[in-house]
């Protein structure tokens, strides 16, 4: 290949990625490529770290997923959301970030339209002051004004975090379940956390996991679909995506990333091979 | 589909927009940057705004501005916090020694409550649970004395400048070389979670703008 053939086919690969990937999408999903033929084994613990919930639990939601991986743990988080309304839980979100903030209220935003039963949601809002307000959280919970009604912000204004059956923590931005587990969990005794996370938070949250300090992980797209596969939320099916994601254009992107790694490597190994032989040739 | 929009009017009108921006950032590939280069700017200018939305509606009205207002004697504790951030934005014009006071309490503050939970919440019970008890599983045991190994090789490996033997360096050079591959494997992942990010957005062109269901 020349190198004005080489320049051309450089700039048009982004656009021959995108086409690949939108057809990829189309395409029936395979069966040998389902998401959920993992281990079940991290979804059963997270389903049977709720089972051991009260009846009707009550649970806090820290909500601080970035815009950036917020793709990757949508379904799974949806798919929470709905299992623990399903279990007749009340869910009160929190956020320690504005962009975890904006994501809240557009899943609140998508509950209410969901018709969620709206005496079963509590809208904290955003707390300031990163680790130092997540401190003050465990120390008392201050309703916004407009939340002040009914029982469920009622015993959460009386009782504070002491109200809550356990916490689910949705990661991805800074203040995700390793800050809550630093900073919230001494101070909470007993309460279990559990958690949704990107991949890439995956080596963090994992010791936490293997420590008992989280009492279950959902860190990976194999895992959030072996979770939502083993759901039976009956007519709340509908809070969750409807759509599940696509595995076939996943592939092939990976398949893609890794030839390009392994074509700057292996271009990499022939400079160094052909350095090495000049002197032996000179 | 994302979800994010119902089939109101306004929801319509969000999903062309955030149809048009997505082509916008994703013409960047071809070349096309000045229009890409607005929609950074339309990011940071969103950005900005929400933040000092919510900083206003969820944090000083609520939490300063009513409080005070509804008893100013009741709690001394903001009216110190105002005068802090008076501080804070009078900088420029107040000796240093005045104005390094609000700087300092909040790294302090930041600082002792980060390093704080990281020995309480971190430190303390990760080491407890990687420490081998007698009546483990060999297996726990081997892992626990591997991780023990690995991390105190990545600790060496952060050795500067310091006179060693060749033991020591060794010991350094395997570390960082166990650090490349962990910084490694964690860029693996974040490209698969970007990969994630792409085909979404491809996913909502085509489903939730197009109505192509796949």
């Amino acid at each position: 290949m020349n190198e004005r053939a080489g320049l051309r086919l450089f700039r048009v690969a982004p656009v021959l990625l995108l086409v690949v990937l939108a057809v990829a999408w189309q395409l029936p999903e395979q069966r040998w490529l389902r998401l959920s033929s993992s281990d079940p084994e991290v979804a059963r613990q997270m389903t049977s770290t709720l089972d051991a919930l009260p009846d009707e639990p009550l649970v806090l939601v820290g909500f601080d997923p970035d815009l950036g991986t917020y793709a990757e743990v949508r379904p799974t988080v949806r798919a929470l959301l709905a299992d623990l309304l399903a279990r007749d839980g009340r869910l009160a979100f929190v956020s320690l970030t504005a962009e975890g903030r904006a994501l809240a209220s557009a899943e609140i935003a998508r509950l209410g339209r969901g018709a969620a039963n709206p005496t079963r949601l509590l809208d904290l809002g955003f707390i300031a002051g990163a680790e130092a307000g997540l401190v003050d959280l465990t120390r008392g919970v201050q309703l916004p004004g407009d939340e002040a009604d009914g029982s469920f912000a009622r015993q959460v204004d009386a009782d504070g975090i002491d109200a809550f059956d356990a916490v689910a923590v949705i990661g991805g931005n800074d203040l995700g379940p390793r800050s809550w587990v630093e900073q919230v969990a001494p101070r909470i005794g007993e309460i279990p956390l559990v958690a949704v996370t990107p991949t890439v938070l995956l080596p963090e949250v994992q010791p936490y996991l293997a420590g008992g300090q989280l009492a279950a992980v959902l860190g990976t797209p194999r895992d959030g679909a072996a979770y939502r596969e083993g759901l039976d939320l009956g007519n709340l099916e509908r809070l969750v995506d409807p759509t599940p994601p696509r595995s076939l254009p996943l592939l092939i992107g990976v398949l893609i990333a890794v030839a390009v790694l392994g074509q700057t490597l292996g271009s990499r190994l022939l400079e160094f091979l052909r350095a090495a032989r000049a002197p032996a040739a000179g | 589909m994302s979800g994010f929009f119902g089939t109101t009017t306004a929801d319509v009108v969000a999903t062309w927009v955030a149809a048009i921006v997505t082509l916008v950032v994703l013409g960047a590939l071809i070349g096309e940057r000045r229009l890409f280069g607005w929609s950074q700017h339309l990011l940071a200018g969103l950005a900005t705004g929400f933040l000092a939305l919510i900083a206003l509606t969820e944090v000083l009205g609520p939490r300063l501005v009513q409080p005070l207002a509804a008893d100013p004697a009741a709690r001394p504790d903001l009216w110190a916090g105002v005068a802090l951030a008076a501080t804070a934005a009078a900088a420029p014009w107040l000796p240093r020694q005045l104005s390094v006071i609000p700087v300092s309490i909040a790294i302090g503050a930041l600082a002792a409550f980060a390093l704080g939970g990281a020995v309480i919440g971190t430190l303390l019970p990760q080491l407890d649970a990687s420490i081998a008890r007698p009546g483990g599983s060999a297996a726990a045991m081997v892992a626990g004395a591997l991780a023990a190994v690995l991390t105190a090789l990545v600790l060496i490996g952060f050795l500067h400048g310091m006179p060693r033997g060749r033991l020591l360096s060794g010991a350094a050079g395997a570390g960082r070389w166990l650090l490349i591959g962990g910084l490694g494997g964690w860029l693996g992942f974040l490209i698969l979670s970007r990969l994630i990010l792409l085909v979404d957005r491809i996913g909502f062109l085509l489903g939730d703008w197009l109505g192509l269901a796949p």
